[in-house]
Formats: structure tokens, sequence, C-alpha cells
């Protein structure tokens, strides 16, 4: 078993790790981190599951290693409420019905903050776009493009 | 409707999306225990063939490696009647063979590749023709075509019925085994304390994976301990136990927990599917349309096991039997073993697959007569009086949801109601190409509908218990899985409704067998109506027991009072507290079990899909430009999560109709796509605009006259697609899916 000793960010907090090279970044943030709000659903990066932010854009944690992380900035979900205040997006998923066994839930949220630091009005073709990677097995497409349309909504009127 | 409406019909959140929205809803795999293993199983490579021996002495050497189970040395107890927990011979690529706990999920998976098995190979049959075949190796005891006959079902009689036909109609369909593919691998967690088994596990029946893993492994039901945390969805699968088992047996092995995890190709092969068919349809009818007869024949593919196969093979002659009105009916249904992965309980069962055949053979009926389809089904429908014969189970006895006798009243059916509001939304019979302008001349448009009934939600036995504690707040216990439909929310309306108090006032206590009462799987769209009158029952007597005890301290008449929010009111104007008569009486509970069902009624759901379509002839694609989804599912108890789930249902099975099928390699036995790249799934880009209508129709036996609604959305996406495109480019598929090859090869074979 190969390590190899990586320095980052998680959350905010900057860590130095001893890591096996054989570990996603999906692996170290459930298994070594025991961060858990971020899914695994395929390790095939087919289906968006596990969506993180790394220097702020969304990508399938499955499909990085960790030996490649080396001086960035990994976000989850796990960082967007404090306090119980919750994120406008997050708000506007609970207010939107937009998610039903909420497996793929905190994916959706991950690939849509992009959108919320745009500040130009976004088109409900445009969410689906940005979306597109991310797999609803219950299909609660109608709901998740509400949740976000509303939140994008709620920007221009923050 | 009914009176007083409050929580029942308004549309308060999803109770646990607050914590599905952070991140901190716990699923099977989330959870970690101190010193927890991990396993993975060696799975087969052959369709068919007998283990000889397994060589695990380099796996076992392997530091970090500790504990190994091989057919040859495991627990001889079954998972199912026809699963053994690993058995010495193998079914399909992919049919568990040994299993390996060890401390890292890697050193585990090395493991795997090292344990040395000698096979003798059998010969296979990946279609159940070819299982059907004399030369056919036989997959278990017993031999392929399951009970050696297919199950009939009748009414009437057919050959009098067709005799009496002016018109035959007849068609073949078939249907394929797509995965229902839930984003959360099945998992289980297993800790064997010595004296007692708990299993953390994706579950859709805690209180059934209880006693299926205290029969496998030996063990009394109260030394097991099931935990059912959030599901990651199962759309029907997720109550086998196999998983669990191998977890629980190495964890007695290791003296330690241990987490087995499928990846997402074992997810595929080793979850359920549902069953690939081939159908045959005749329809006899008189000049002026009346149905003289029907007759439905359909062999399904079971693959490797039986799982719930015969429930499937049952459903999916009901719409012959029982969605229009005639005389004279009959449904065979076989259900063949393959060697091909197990099929099994995917949302409706075998509703999609029979309602495909017979919505399209009613489209050819009324095309062959000169009637417009949706004149066909008005006048053909089932009405509330039921179907014409004798009714044959006893008058006192609880009435099947899905007979084939007559003479049995609907207790509701709202399929005129649906027909003629969803043909109202889609604008039935208006021009279709005065709708939409075309930017392309390669794009034609057609509308097209369907109609359906379901099974309306009398399940198994239910049972609620609610209490009144000691600190003045109510818990609500049911031993309900919430599998990620809602049941928890909408079980909690149920109960504030009759309490008077907030939904989220009431505390829930689900999802663990040792402190909830016994329950059925969440399966059949039943918990809104069976658990849902259970736990309306327990907390009807709750507030009759609140009431006596406040008529003892207010000295008045029960009658006089009313529970309402924080107190007890009564008509002089007299009110005491909930926590002033806490004090006073202390903690009160009250408990019900339901046998839901009716002995005077068939319960039903029902509903009526339409849709608007643009085929693109150079390129295959189809488009849908509109689609509404009319459904008659009783009083509607939560109606923001009812559209949502009907929404969600005909999405998903967009996928049925123009994109999903497991298929498997005739030379090898092996799944070519068990991945979500090659069994493409609708995505939010494929997401149509879906138009939801509910019914105004109030059930007199389900709870405020609610009715099922989970699985019904599933049956008609496929029919109605199907009609839409033959009234778009006048090509009938009847083969699904409709691929863009497929489509293109029947436009340009059609004849002109």
């Amino acid at each position: 078993m190969a390590t190899i000793e990586i320095t980052f960010t998680l959350n905010g907090t900057e860590h130095c790790i001893e890591a096996d090279t054989r570990w996603t970044l999906l692996y170290l943030l459930r298994e070594e981190f025991g961060l858990t709000g971020t899914k695994r659903g395929c390790d095939m990066g087919e289906c968006g599951t596990c969506t993180v932010l790394l220097d702020g854009l969304p990508v399938n944690a499955c499909q990085v290693l960790v030996a490649s992380i080396s001086a960035c900035r990994v976000t989850t979900i796990e960082s967007l409420s404090s306090d119980g205040n919750l994120h406008p997006l997050q708000v506007a998923f609970l207010e939107n019905d937009g998610g039903q066994c909420g497996f793929c839930t905190p994916g959706f949220i991950m690939s849509a903050i992009p959108l919320m630091e745009m500040d130009t009005p976004i088109t409900r073709d445009q969410i689906s776009e940005a979306l597109g990677g991310n797999l609803c097995r219950c299909n609660a497409y109608g709901a998740i493009l509400d949740s976000v349309n509303a939140a994008l909504d709620e920007r221009f009127h923050a | 409707m009914p009176e007083n409406l409050g929580w029942v019909g308004s549309s308060p959140p999803r109770r646990d999306l607050g914590d599905k929205v952070t991140g901190k809803a716990e699923y099977a795999a989330d959870i970690g225990l101190d010193g927890m293993l991990y396993a993975k199983v060696l799975r087969s490579p052959h369709p068919h063939a007998r283990i000889l021996s397994v060589d695990t002495f380099e796996a076992g050497k392997l530091a970090g490696v500790k504990a190994i189970v091989t057919p040859f040395d495991v627990p001889d107890g079954r998972v199912a009647p026809d699963v053994a927990i690993l058995d010495q011979k193998v079914r399909f690529v992919g049919d568990e063979v040994a299993v390996v706990a060890a401390d890292n999920p890697f050193t585990a998976d090395l493991a795997v590749k090292l344990i040395e098995v000698s096979y003798e190979i059998l010969s296979f049959s990946s279609t159940t023709d070819e299982a059907l075949a004399d030369s056919a190796e036989p997959i278990h005891e017993g031999g392929n075509l399951i009970n050696n006959a297919p199950l009939i079902e009748q009414r009437g009689n057919i050959d009098e019925g067709f005799g009496e036909a002016d018109l035959i109609v007849e068609e073949s369909f078939t249907t394929p085994a797509h995965s229902p593919a839930p984003l959360e691998p099945r998992t289980a967690l297993a800790r064997w304390d010595g004296s007692k088994l708990t299993v953390w596990k994706s579950s859709r029946g805690i209180h059934a994976d209880k006693i299926a893993l205290s029969q496998a492994l030996g063990l009394s039901t109260e030394s097991v301990r099931v935990i059912g945390p959030h599901m990651g969805a199962g759309y029907g699968g997720k109550d086998e136990s196999r998983t669990a088992v191998l977890a629980s047996i190495l964890s007695m092995r290791a003296q330690a927990p241990v987490r087995l995890e499928l990846s997402r190709e074992e997810e595929f092969v080793a979850g359920r599917r549902r069953h690939s068919t081939q159908t045959t349809l005749r329809m006899g009818l008189k000049k002026d349309g009346e149905i003289t007869a029907i007759h439905a024949k359909t062999v399904m593919d079971t693959g490797a096991y039986l799982s719930s196969g015969p429930g499937v093979a049952r459903r999916a002659g009901q719409g012959a039997l029982y969605l229009y009105r005639c005389p004279n009916v009959r449904y065979e249904g076989s259900l063949v073993y393959t060697n091909t992965p197990t099929a099994g309980s995917y949302r409706a069962l075998g509703a999609p697959q029979g309602h495909y055949a017979l919505e399209c053979v009613a489209d050819l009926a009324a095309e062959s007569l000169g009637i417009d389809p949706l004149e066909f089904r008005r006048k053909n429908h089932v009405g509330l009086e039921g179907q014409p014969g004798e009714r044959i189970t006893p008058v006192t006895e609880i009435v099947d949801t899905q007979p084939s006798e007559g003479g049995i009243p609907f207790s509701s059916n709202g399929l005129s109601e649906c027909l003629a509001l969803g043909a109202e939304r889609i604008g039935w019979g208006k021009p279709v190409d005065g709708i939409h302008k075309s930017s392309s001349k390669s794009i034609k448009r057609g509308r097209g509908m369907s109609m359906f009934l379901y099974r309306g939600g009398p399940g198994g036995k239910a049972h609620a218990s609610i209490t009144l504690t000691e600190d003045s707040s109510y818990s609500l216990a049911t031993g309900v899985m919430d599998v990620g439909e809602g049941s928890a929310t909408v079980l909690s309306q149920i109960a504030s409704q009759v309490l008077s108090t907030p939904y989220d006032s009431i505390d829930l206590v689900m999802g663990d067998t040792d402190i909830t009462p016994e329950a059925s799987i969440t399966a059949g769209s039943s918990v809104t109506f069976s658990s849902g009158l259970a736990v309306k029952r327990a907390a009807e007597i709750l507030r009759d027991k609140i009431l006596n005890q406040a008529a003892q301290f207010l000295g008045d008449c029960q009658h006089a009072l009313k529970l309402r929010g924080s107190g007890v009111k009564s008509d002089s104007g007299a009110f005491i507290s909930i926590c002033d008569l806490v004090e006073h009486s202390g903690a009160i509970n009250a408990e019900a079990t339901i046998v839901p069902g009716s002995s005077d009624y068939v319960i039903n759901s029902f509903g009526a899909h339409f849709v608007e379509v643009e085929v693109d002839v150079e390129t295959g694609k189809v488009n849908i430009s509109r689609y509404v989804a009319a459904h008659d599912a009783g009083t509607i108890i939560n109606p923001k999560m009812a559209e949502n789930q009907v929404r969600g249902g005909v999405s998903q099975m967009m996928g049925f109709t123009f994109l999903e099928d497991m298929e498997t390699d005739p030379n090898t036995g092996i799944v070519v796509n068990s991945n979500f790249l090659d069994h493409k799934s609708p995505t939010i880009l494929d997401f149509p605009d879906i138009d939801v209508i509910f019914a105004d129709i109030n059930d007199p036996i389900g709870p405020f006259g609610a009715k099922s609604l989970g699985e019904p959305p599933c049956i008609g996406p496929a029919p109605t697609i199907t009609n839409a495109i033959y009234d778009a480019v006048g090509v009938r598929i009847t083969d699904l899916p409709i691929t863009p090859h497929r489509l293109l090869a029947a436009i340009k074979n059609r004849k002109v």
C-alpha cells in the first residue's frame, strides 16, 4: 500500500493527511472524514450523486483521486448550512418538494451552486443543462427545476 | 369531499426533507461502526454451473482478511424458497459464490480475486424460448415453467364471446427487462454481539426482513433487530435479504460489524428488474363497438429466481380482465426461469406490461370500428357497477382488489371523470397541427391516450400505536417504511387531522423492529390506504380517550367536548390544556389493527393519460410536447407530494418507453449494459411538460376518502405514447423500448 502526504482545504479548514493512493475523494470524504452527505451512487461518474465543489466547480468526487487534490479547496453539502441557517437552495428544495427519496438531493444542490453565483437571468433550459449530469431515479425533476428556479428568482429579490 | 379539511388536503413540506437537503439524513451506507469490516462478493462468471470446489487458501493468507464464507461452509438455511444463502449451483452471471470481510474494501476486493473456484459448466437459457425448449437444462428442480402450467384467470366463456363477435383484432407485443436502478445500491451492515443480531439495511419492510433473517440463520425473532435508515428508494425492490444474511454470517465469523455495500454493476445484476414479457392479446367486438371477449396470453421471464414473479404474472392480467366491461375474458400468464438476473417487483409490477398490450389493442379496435379512441373507451370502460357475472367470493369475505369474478361494484370509480378531464386539458379532438407551428418538414405530430386501473390500496394487516406522552407531545409508532414516497408525512397528516395538532408536532417512531409494531412491507401502493386507516383509527381512539379524561376533569359530557390544538374545549366554554390533562391522567396510549379491504366493494384506483408527440421522421427522435395525467386516487392527502409522485412516475417510465433494456449476450449470458452509461435513464434534460389532474373522488372505504397512487402513474406512459406515435406517423410500435433505430425501421417499412 503506497501513501502520499496531501494538504488541502475541506469546508474552510486546512488538513494535512497521509492518504492511501487508491483513495478517491469520495472515499476520503465518506470513510475517513465521515462526511456522508456526499452519496455514493455508481463510482463511475455517471450519476452525479457524489457531486462536490473542487475549487468552486462541481465534480464527481468518485472520479477524483485524493493524490490530485493537493492545495485544492473542497466544499461539501455539510458546509452549506450552519446553526440551522439553510442555504437559499436548501430552502427552495424544502419549499418546492425538490426531492423524494433524497439520495440525489445533495448532489443536485451542489451542482446548482455555480448558477447561484451568476449575476444574469437564467432560463429553465440553462438550469437543465447545468443539472444534466445528475440523475434522480425518482424522477422528481419537475420539482427540482422548480426549486432551483425559485432559488434563482430569490437571488434578485434578496 | 370530506368535511373539515385541515391537514388532510394541504401540502406541508415532506417531513424528512430538511435532513435530506443538508446531507444529515442517514442511509444504510452512511452508518459506520467502530472496528467495522468491509465485505465484497465473489460472483459467478458463468450463467449456469455447478460449483465443484472453492479454494480460499491464498485469499485467507492476505493480511486484513477476517472471514470468508463459501457454499461449502455456509449454514443450510434459505433466504427464499428457491434461494439458498449460498448454493453449490450458480444460475446467472453475477450469482453469489462466496463473500469476504476485510479491514478495508481494497483488501476485500483483492481477496475476492484470489479465491479459486472450479466449475462444471451447464448449458444455459438466456431467453424464455430457450428455457421452454425440451432440451433445456432445468434451472431449478421442477423445470423452467413455474408450476409446469400458466396461471389462468377467467370470467364467462371466451369461445362463446368470440363466436358472437363481428370483428376480432389481435396483436403481439414485447416489453424489456429494465432496471429500477435506485441510486442507493443495496447495502447491509450487520453486528452480531454473541446473542443479538442488529442489521441496518436498505429495506422496504423491516419486519419482513427480521423474519427472513431469523429463518435463514436459525435465530429466534427476538434475537434479530432490523433498523431501516432512510431509503435511497427501491421502486419495488429491497425486500430481499441475501445481502443482509451474508453480512450477518461474516459478522458472526469475524466477531466484528460488517458492511456489505453493492457496486453499481452489482445493483443492476443482483438487484431486481422488471419482467420482460411477450404478450398476445385478442379482442372480439360487435359492429357497434361492444366488446364480446378479451383473451390475453403473456410469457414472462423471471430470471434465475422466482422473487415476486407470481404476483407480477397475476397483475399483468388485471387490465385485460377488468378494465373494459366484458362478460367473457381469459388471461394466461406463464412465468419462466432463465439464466439471467432475477426479475421482481418494479413499480406497478405487471400492470405496465399488460396495459401496454391492452391499450394498444384498444386503439386498434377503435380504428377498425372507425370510432375515436376516446369514444371507444367512454363506451366500454368498466363502470361503478363493476363487471357482469356472478360474485364467487362469499358475501362476508373481503373482496380481492384484483378479482376476475364479476357481480361486485367498485367502492368508487373515477374513470369517466379522468377521461373527461384529461381530454379537455389536452384538447382532444382539436386539430393537433393547429396548436404548434412546425419548424421542420420532417416533424409529424400526433396525440394519443390510454386508461388504466390498479389495486386501490388494501394491503396486509396494518398496525399503529399513538401515545400522548407525559411531556404532552404525541408519538406515532408504525412499522412501515417510508421508502422515499412520503408515507411518514402522509401518516402524520392523517394523525394530525384527527388530533387537531400540527403535523410536525407528532414525533414519528419508524424504521426499527425493536420499537415499532409489526407491519407489512411498503408494497402495492398500500401504505396511505392501509396504514393510513390504522393510524386514523388509533388517533380516533386516542382522541376519545383524551376527551373522556377531559370530561371527568371538567365535569362535562364527553359529547360536548372538542379536541382543539393545545387543549380540550367544551361547548360551555370550559377549557383544559393538554399539559394539565396529562398531569392529571399520565400518558395515554391507543393502538389499532386494521385488516384493510371491503366485503362489499372492489377497491381500485384509476386514471387516463394523454400526450402530444412530435416525431422526427428523419432521425426517429420523439419529443413529448405535452403530457396530461388524470388520476382517480380518491382524496389526495398531500397534493404537492402527490403531483411530484405522478410526474416522477411518468418520467421514470419514459425510460421503459424509449431507453431502458437490460440486455443479455446470448453467447455468454453476460449483461452487457449494467451501468448508467449504457442502460440510460431519463435525465432532467428529457423531462417533459407533465400536467397532473386529480379527479374529485372520495372513496367510502379509504382514510378520508384516499386510495392508492404510488404505482399507477407508471402504467399509462408506454401505451399512451405508442398510440400517439401511430397517430403521428401511422406505425404502431409493438416492441419496447421505442428507440430511434426501431422507429425509423418501422417508418421505412410502413405500408404506403
